[in-house]
């Protein structure tokens, strides 16, 4: 009871929540039970335990959100109930029932049929590899519906039209008729619904569906899912490493850590009565959360091997505030209340009363002072005289880098296709631009250009006020080289697999020499380890030894070692679980302040971004629609894209999140034929692109209060 | 404390007997909070996974393939010394008439040819100068397939070039270049050697090119070019290694194909001229008697089928055993 007693101002803020979530149980239906499931797969003669003795029940008509870290085993885990493990994994222990049959007793390929698609869904994380590229979208989603509708002909075809309307694909009749390459990712992602809905299950399990999508796309396509749910009736699993998507879609939230679930309970327990330590560094972790100038709290270190026997707690040697006892002897659930209960040592009698982080205490009041709030009229931007004299207009700031004009184009010279148009900047010194847009919006190449990988077609780019843009002088090229660095999006593709972290870490000292003997070399190489939170004994390793935050940073290390002036970010986190983008990102700003280093950071989602950056460019489409200090974007957001972009972040709160509502760009709101967009500067430092017409009408509905 | 807890704990405690670590904390002590060890937390959990010990156990596996090795490594050096151990020199010509055209026996173990030379010795001392020509062959082919392989994958301005001498060459039949060389330039080992390179080099390069089509545009290679790193570098260090399993897979492919080609070209009458022996050598000689005298067929014929096939395919399989996707 001491326990309550503790956070009982957060509890009592949120007592009705709690209770309505926690009423919504009572007398719920089971649909499917699994008990003690164990999974084993056999590597290279080793024998690695992905789930161990895991326990789950799902109730009929709820969202129950499958939460933790890349292998974790939530995939594996639920992959069991439709029989899709790989073929070197198998059951060792446990059951799941379902229909009064235990589905790990099916070993036959034809009685998964009946089950599979029909009765229990999925939906995969990457849309783009989905679907038959092959096959019009019109005939795969036909194929499921006469298949487990029993449809045919013209009314199998109604049928599909009625799908595709039903997941929000405008002009469905023409669509259609449409082949996958004609869809974006996120419509792609809507026909992969489509077509499991449309065989009519009674569960539906999504595995990480929004992961590989924008975060605007990733706001539709989670609302879309609610609809279909209570549309459709269906008991949905969503899987996911974001606690943010969570508050939006759960019911009921699953913890899952090193192959077991460590907590579960409503979600408005989860997110204000979280128990487990490792919820708290979950929780904590969520970049929206963080402070600018203050470190987010993280969770160190890396998931277990589970290769080896785990003893005791698996979360025990990240957790900071560990009990002897959980090196030693595995907790067993706590019931903290009829729909919640946690695995921690914690919760037992004798254990000491430890206190949960701050920020999980605050996690609301934390949120409130974030949110964007729309203003009532919503074309009106109210700007206070406090604010308007702090902004400033960098006049008086040195310019490491600009670009004037860039024009960037592929493709051949009859048929050009333009990423990238019409883009101005400047980057001060020891400032953190941040360059946010959504995938194909040309922020990559950008990126690549200012390190001339991507050659450009029109524009300049200076460096230190001297041009470094096609054919420049060897000493130049040289200089640039060594002060220019760049660190890659994916941790997986972004290291050479068959050289050691040794080689990787010194290639760039190596090229140009710049270290006097072997012996500086090691000594230089485990540094730049060591500044990056390594052990300097992981140079003899080669890089499929660590995990994705691991090989993150030591791509890091590739880069400082050339004490580099200027370094592009090119979305360094977004391929990286939420827990590990904190590490991430608090080693950029620490390294950051060490080396007055300077930063392009490019990102597609405007929460991380807050935390980090300095000023914002928002892109579309290849051209920069707004820039400010990000403060200032955020209180004063004035393209229509950005504001979406704002509306779109998801929100770890479920009370916000559940009655959030979303603004949606439309380009087609512009009218360019005749009125030209330009740049222009509608306060100090803070730029926007918009023709004659919308500038007065943004400058009108510009109001100065006190 | 809970009689579940307890119970559980209890349980615990008989479990972990064998570590005996539990016992040794009194019941209040084990709810101490213990210090953060970031190094612990640090410590990776993955895997010791090396590249070529993965190849050799994935090979072992495959117990055909190591058995089709032992055979290929005996009969290769056995071919180095079963001249010796026979009782004559393969260049030993009878002056006796009785003594050619000996079907074998105890004293010519493959019999005699049609001048009365020790078949024994000569079938393997032809069958030394086939290994030799192949591997001379294999090893120039692949050092010539990968080095212009990487360029034209790598290098972009290469291509157009590259793919244009690829299909120039490809299109002509490559037994109407042997032809010429073999009637223009001469016959002999070496100019037999180089000629087969000249043409051997171009399926090497064309699948080594296909798959630094795969990598040239991998991160991994953008950062390397950030760094400065030159384009040899690049392609020695981040790119060469990845074509292992292609590489192996050409050399194994290349050895018995080698073999066969000189074979074939020799029966014609193209190959290698009649005083160098070596299997296609031999199968030509034997054409005119082999009716009456099948022993002169069969031997060479047997030994041209016994290093090809074991050595194909026991190259295949340790092309896939190298082959880091079936490293599971």
């Amino acid at each position: 009871m001491n326990e309550l007693k503790r956070h009982q101002d957060v509890l009592a803020l949120h007592k009705e929540e709690i209770l309505k979530g926690q009423e919504l149980y009572k007398d719920r239906e089971l649909i499917l039970s699994a008990q003690d499931l164990e999974v084993e797969f056999t590597m290279r003669g080793d024998v690695l335990k992905a789930i161990r003795s895991c326990s789950m029940d799902l109730y009929k008509g709820e969202t129950l959100a499958i939460v933790g870290e890349s292998g974790s085993g939530k995939s594996v885990f639920t992959k069991c109930f439709v029989g899709m493990l790989d073929h070197n994994g198998t059951i060792t222990n446990g059951q799941i029932m379902f229909e009064g049959r235990d589905l790990t007793k099916i070993n036959n390929e034809k009685d998964w049929y009946g089950i599979r698609g029909g009765k229990i869904g999925m939906v995969m994380q990457d849309p783009m590899t989905s679907l038959n590229p092959l096959k019009t979208i019109g005939k795969q989603i036909e194929e499921a519906v006469v298949i487990h509708q029993g449809l045919r002909g013209a009314e199998a075809k109604a049928q599909t039209i009625k799908m595709l309307e039903l997941v929000g694909i405008p002009e469905p009749e023409r669509r259609y008729k449409q082949y996958p390459h004609e869809f974006s990712g996120g419509m792609r992602q809507r026909v992969v619904i489509a077509i499991a809905a449309a065989c009519r299950p009674q569960i539906l399990i999504c595995d990480e569906p929004t992961t590989a999508l924008d975060v605007t796309i990733q706001a539709q396509i989670l609302e879309l899912i609610r609809d279909l749910q209570k549309r459709l009736g269906m008991t949905i699993i969503y899987i996911t490493h974001d606690l943010g998507v969570v508050a939006n879609v759960a019911d009921r939230v699953c913890v899952m850590y090193a192959g077991q679930i460590i907590e579960s309970g409503t979600v408005e327990e989860i997110f204000y009565d979280a128990r487990h330590p490792y919820t708290w560094a979950l929780l904590g972790a969520l970049p929206q959360l963080g402070t600018k100038g203050e470190m987010l709290p993280t969770i160190d270190g890396t998931p277990p091997n589970l290769f080896t026997e785990v003893i005791g707690d698996a979360f025990a040697p990240r957790n900071r505030t560990a009990l002897k006892i959980d090196s030693l002897a595995e907790p067993p659930f706590f019931q903290v209340s009829p729909t919640h209960k946690v695995k921690t040592w914690l919760e037992d009698e004798r254990a000491p009363h430890v206190l949960r982080p701050a920020y999980v205490e605050n996690l609301s009041d934390i949120i409130s002072n974030k949110m964007y709030t729309q203003p009532k009229d919503e074309n009106v931007v109210e700007v206070s005289r406090k604010d308007y004299e702090m902004m400033d207009d960098f006049s008086d700031r040195e310019v490491l880098m600009e670009v004037k004009d860039l024009q960037v184009s592929f493709g051949t010279k009859r048929k050009p296709f333009v990423a990238v148009n019409n883009v101005n900047f400047k980057i001060y010194r020891g400032e953190t631009l941040a360059l946010v847009g959504e995938s194909g919006s040309g922020k990559t190449t950008i990126g690549r250009a200012l390190l001339r990988i991507n050659p450009i077609s029109r524009g300049e780019i200076l460096f230190k006020g001297k041009r470094i843009d096609g054919k420049i002088p060897r000493d130049l090229d040289l200089e640039v080289i060594k002060s220019c660095q760049m660190i890659f999006q994916d941790p997986m593709a972004s290291l050479n697999e068959r050289a050691k972290v040794d080689y990787i870490v010194s290639e760039g000292i190596l090229n140009h020499k710049m270290y006097t003997d072997e012996e500086d070399r090691k000594a230089k190489v485990a540094k730049a380890l060591l500044e990056v939170g390594l052990l300097p004994e992981f140079a003899s390793r080669f890089p499929h030894e660590f995990s994705g935050g691991q090989r993150q940073r030591i791509g890091i290390a590739r880069a400082l070692i050339m004490n580099p002036e200027f370094i592009v970010a090119d979305e360094p986190i977004s391929a990286l679980d939420v827990s590990i983008q904190a590490q991430v990102i608090n080693l950029m700003n620490k390294l950051k302040k060490e080396y007055q280093l300077t930063y392009l950071f490019i990102a597609h989602d405007l929460s991380v971004v807050r935390f980090i950056s300095d000023r914002i460019a928002v892109i579309h489409l290849g051209e920069i629609v707004e820039m400010a200090e990000t403060e200032e974007l955020f209180r004063h957001p004035i393209h229509p894209y950005t504001r979406s972009l704002i509306s779109a972040v998801p929100v770890p709160d479920p009370s916000v999140e559940k009655s959030k509502e979303l603004f949606v760009y439309d380009r087609a709101m512009h009218n360019y034929k005749s009125d030209q967009p330009g740049w222009h500067e509608i306060l100090p430092g803070h730029f926007v692109r918009a023709n004659q017409q919308e500038l007065e009408e943004y400058k009108k509905n510009l109001v100065f209060v006190d | 404390m809970s009689s579940k807890a307890k119970t559980i704990l209890a349980n615990t405690r008989a479990n972990l007997s064998g570590y005996n670590k539990l016992g040794s904390f009194s019941e209040d002590e084990l709810f101490d909070v213990v210090d953060y060890v970031p190094s612990a937390a640090e410590r990776t959990g993955y895997s010791d996974y090396s590249y070529w010990r993965c190849v050799f156990q994935n090979f072992a596996k495959n117990k055909v393939a190591m058995v089709l090795f032992i055979v290929f490594v005996i009969l290769f050096i056995f071919t180095f010394i079963a001249g010796n151990i026979g009782n004559y020199s393969y260049d030993e010509i009878k002056p006796d008439n009785t003594q050619i055209l000996i079907a074998p026996n105890s004293q010519y173990w493959f019999g005699t040819d049609n001048l009365g030379r020790d078949y024994w010795c000569q079938v393997w001392y032809a069958a030394q100068t086939s290994i030799k020509l192949a591997a001379v062959v294999a090893v120039g082919e692949i050092v010539l397939g990968v080095i212009i392989g990487l360029l034209w994958g790598y290098v972009r301005q290469l291509d157009a070039f590259f793919t244009g001498l690829y299909n120039t060459i490809n299109n002509i039949p490559t037994i109407i270049y042997m032809t010429l060389i073999a009637l223009l330039v001469g016959r002999s080992f070496t100019i037999m050697a180089l000629s087969l390179i000249f043409f051997g080099w171009l399926v090497t390069a064309r699948n080594i090119r296909n798959m630094v089509l795969i990598y040239r545009d991998r991160e991994y290679n953008l950062a390397s070019r950030c760094l400065g790193t030159s384009t040899f570098t690049i392609l020695r260090r981040n790119i060469l290694p990845y074509m292992i399993s292609v590489i192996i897979m050409r050399l194994t492919l290349s050895i018995p194909g080698t073999i066969a080609w000189e074979s074939t070209l020799s029966y014609l009458g193209l190959g290698l001229d009649a005083s160098t022996p070596s299997l296609g050598v031999l199968l030509r000689n034997a054409r005119s008697y082999f009716i009456d005298f099948p022993y002169l067929l069969i031997f060479p014929a047997v030994i041209v089928s016994l290093i090809t096939i074991t050595f194909y395919l026991f190259g295949n399989a340790f092309a896939d055993a190298s082959d880091p996707r079936n490293h599971v």
